[in-house]
């Protein structure tokens, strides 16, 4: 198998927080994984993205035109990362307003800020929610949300179960709208 | 045993592994990790190793060369334009050699992601005639961080690992030894006055002649445990061959399986020394050699043949920022490779104007306030403002910042630009960790000279832009920066950062007053107390939990805080008035005051709980 995933955000978000997690999916299944990270000077607020490559890669990072999958926890920073993905590849961003029409993705936005404000579940946890997301509207996404929540007891098992109930939570929003 | 690693991460299980037992180094992106991980890893194991942050690059380096030159095992780690402040150690080092290992890794950025220059460290080990090793991968990092090691023992000289940020800041799952048991040696310094103080002529002529006798048996090793097996192996698959050496190789094995390109690869682990005569037998095979490699012409300009020989010096190859597979691909091209489609041009076919993300300080940073501070007070019309390398560097975003060179010249550059336009008054801004690294010298310089111009040592108690290492006053605090300048016979003004803007601007108009009284001479040295918003052990002393709203009946648009002050949260909306962000404003109350012409912006009552 080779899959190619960008994470896009900003500093802060917990975007390295979302390669370490599908790092562990993927060393649980013995597959090969590269990652890197692209970010400048700025410690928070700064553009940052992360490539994954998961399966025979020798090289971290993600050139144009390559991306299987680009999840965004910022509609700008995932719009910012268009360029990196393949013809048909999909894209599952946070985002306010809808993403242009015509794009040759597939494009599944969710306000997830909104529902943040509204309480529906703390902003630190965006980065699972959009995870959870993913794992609603990409068919081809390479693991299954049992994976993911094994990765996250053992990444912090502390915090676990906060978690695993906020990716539940965005499973439970992203197929209602599916429907 | 398996483990995900980031590449600086695998570098310290390998320095672990090879018994190395001092490291010590000073941080820079992306090599900062390496250090960080060896004292996690002491800890964590409980190993008698020492490693811990210099203040700058030099003495890192020479507490370890040190302890080599005693039979220890020992590391300096580095970015790469660190090692310009390490490189008088290393040109000796290099003459004199070690006893135990000895290992220098210097970490390179191509791209310029994150360091003011994109110079290549191998092509300073060439310089110094060390050997380097290029790991193209966070496996490649471990392995070869534990083989350098061996080397420098084995030829008694310093071995350079130079990885570059797409290894340091690489993830992969990698196979290590699981063995924890560490096998420190005894240090003992055993006496030898010829060769550890050698001195010019003789001395060290010949210990000129030994080096030089030395690289040239390590190229012999290079062809012989490296190279020769590789080209022995290689089947002819084309007229062109191919050697690659770190991410080079990594790039360009990734891109002839995606192009289906057939060619002899050749992965180069030790760029310098080459053999180059026997490498240059090997070319005779084929019609045209390319050389993939980053960011310097380092092994092109070895090997060069013009007749022959293709990369970055004809431009067949890019020539500067960061290789990509696209390049590969156009170099494939150009030698008859390749004749398909540029399957890495972008399948968007339209563009999206998306705002920029310019680098900023962190919301609540209190640098931003002190250098709104220095502005209002010290106005730009009759004013220099030279600065430094750090965090603060990205006040440059208020406008707050006319120069920067490297670490340590705002001193030195505030002296210089005083001399010279003394119409104008100079106001130089230093982090506390810059201070310590290279501020020092200068600011005794400008005393004895008597060179007038104002100093601020904003002072955050870390080495923030990094990633927060700890600076030698927090670790030891009779290591006072006000008695070092005192120290200096001049007096050090101390100010403590307010979030309430009135306070910092008018110890600044104090300031003023001072400096431009008769009385006063010579530059006149400031220390800001203050904090970072990422430091968890201090924060919460100075950040009040003042989070900021926008009164839209009073914002008229002006721009001014989005210019002059220029914190992430504010941002029009839709309505053409500035909002704040709520996720991201931090609660430092830092805007509440001046910083508004009509003051539109209040305090959140309730999220603030009520604080006034
Ligand atoms: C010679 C050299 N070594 C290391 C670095 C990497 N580096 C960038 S900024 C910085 C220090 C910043 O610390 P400080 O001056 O305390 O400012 P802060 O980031 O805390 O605001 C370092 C070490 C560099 N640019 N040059
Ligand atoms: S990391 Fe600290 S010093 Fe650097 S910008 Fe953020 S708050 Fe300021
Ligand atoms: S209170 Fe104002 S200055 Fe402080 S972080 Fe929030 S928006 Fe920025």
């Amino acid at each position: 198998m080779k899959y190619q995933i960008v994470i896009a955000g900003f500093g802060g978000q917990g975007v390295v927080f979302l390669v370490k997690v599908l790092a562990l999916c993927a060393g649980n299944r013995d597959l090969k994984f590269l990652g890197t990270e692209n970010h400048g000077m700025s410690q928070r607020g700064g553009a940052v993205s992360c490539d994954i490559k998961i399966g025979d890669f020798s090289n971290p990072v993600i050139d144009r035109g390559q991306a299987d999958l680009l999840i965004g926890l910022d509609a700008n920073e995932a719009l910012r990362n268009l360029q990196l993905l393949k013809e048909g590849g999909h894209v599952v961003s946070n985002a306010q307003d809808p993403f242009p029409e015509g794009l040759p993705f597939q494009v599944h936005t969710i306000d997830a800020n909104a529902q943040a404000l509204a309480g529906e579940f703390p902003i630190q946890g965006l980065n699972v929610f959009m995870l959870g997301v993913t794992l609603a509207t990409v068919p081809d996404f390479p693991f299954s949300i049992e994976e993911i929540e094994t990765a996250l007891r053992q990444i912090n098992a502390k915090v676990a179960d906060q978690n695993i109930e906020v990716l539940h939570h965005a499973l439970a929003d992203a197929r209602e709208m599916g429907e | 045993m398996k483990e995900t690693l980031m590449g600086n991460d695998a570098i310290a299980w390998g320095l672990i592994h090879a018994d190395v037992e001092m490291v010590s180094g000073y941080p820079g992106t992306p090599s900062s990790e390496i250090l960080g991980m060896v004292q996690k890893i002491k800890s964590k194991l409980k190993l008698p190793v020492y490693a811990e942050w210099a203040t700058n690059e030099k003495v890192g380096f020479e507490v370890a060369y040190a302890g080599a030159i005693a039979g220890k095992r020992t590391a300096a780690t580095m970015k790469q334009v660190g090692l310009n402040v390490a490189s008088d150690a290393l040109m000796s080092a290099a003459y004199i050699g070690n006893r135990g290992g000895f290992l220098l890794i210097a970490a390179d950025d191509p791209g310029f992601h994150s360091s003011q220059t994109e110079q290549d460290s191998r092509v300073f080990a060439k310089f110094a005639r060390i050997p380097v090793l290029d790991p193209s991968t966070p496996q490649d990092a471990y392995d070869m961080t534990r083989y350098g090691v061996e080397l420098s023992e084995r030829f008694e000289t310093p071995v350079m690992l130079r990885p570059v940020m797409r290894v340091c800041h690489a993830r992969e799952i990698i196979e290590m030894e699981d063995a924890t048991d560490f096998h420190p040696k005894e240090g003992k310094f055993v006496r030898n006055i010829p060769r550890w103080a050698a001195v010019p002529r003789d001395g060290r002529l010949q210990q000129g002649y030994e080096a030089l006798d030395r690289i040239e048996a390590i190229a012999a090793y290079n062809w012989a445990e490296h190279l020769k097996p590789r080209f022995d192996a290689l089947e002819g698959k084309s007229d062109v061959l191919i050697l690659a050496s770190g991410t080079g190789y990594a790039f360009t094995r990734e891109a002839m399986e995606e192009l289906e390109v057939e060619a002899d690869l050749v992965k180069v682990e030790m760029p310098y020394p080459l053999p180059v005569e026997e490498i240059r037998k090997r070319f005779e095979a084929y019609e045209k050699v390319l050389v993939v490699e980053e960011p310097y012409p380092c092994i092109e300009e070895q090997v060069m043949d013009p007749a022959k020989v293709h990369g970055r010096l004809d431009k067949t190859m890019n020539r500067i920022d960061e290789m990509k597979k696209e390049h590969i691909l156009e170099a494939f091209k150009k030698l008859g490779l390749y004749e398909g489609k540029n399957i890495y041009a972008p399948k968007l076919t339209f563009s999206i104007d998306v705002p920029p993300r310019p680098p900023a300080l962190c919301p609540g940073c209190p640098h931003r306030d002190i250098y709104y501070a220095i502005m209002k007070v010290f106005k730009k019309s009759k004013s220099i403002y030279p600065s430094d390398i750090g965090c603060y560097t990205l006040a440059l975003a208020q406008g707050a910042i006319d120069t920067i060179l490297c670490m340590g010249a705002s001193v030195s550059m505030a002296s210089g630009l005083s001399l010279a336009d003394p119409s104008k008054t100079v106001v130089a801004t230093i982090g506390d960790g810059t201070f310590f690294h290279s501020g020092i010298p200068p600011l005794i310089n400008a005393v004895y000279q008597g060179h007038r111009f104002i100093l601020v040592i904003l002072d955050n108690s870390t080495i923030a832009m990094t990633g927060r290492q700890v600076t030698p006053e927090r670790f030891n605090q009779t290591l006072d920066i006000g008695r070092i300048v005192e120290g200096m016979g001049i007096k050090c003004y101390e100010h403590t950062y307010s979030h309430e803007m009135h306070k910092n601007i008018d110890f600044f108009k104090g300031i003023k007053k001072i400096f431009e009284s008769e009385e006063h001479q010579g530059p006149l040295v400031v220390r800001v107390r203050q904090f970072c918003i990422l430091d968890n052990e201090r924060k919460d002393d100075w950040v009040p939990g003042e989070y900021a709203v926008v009164d839209p009946e009073l914002c008229v648009a002006c721009d001014q805080c989005t210019t002059v002050y220029k914190c992430p949260p504010m941002a029009y909306n839709a309505e053409g008035k500035i909002e704040i962000d709520p996720f991201l404003c931090a609660g430092c109350g830092g805007c509440l005051e001046i910083v508004c012409p009509t003051d539109a912006f209040k305090l959140d009552e309730e999220k603030s709980g009520g604080k006034q």
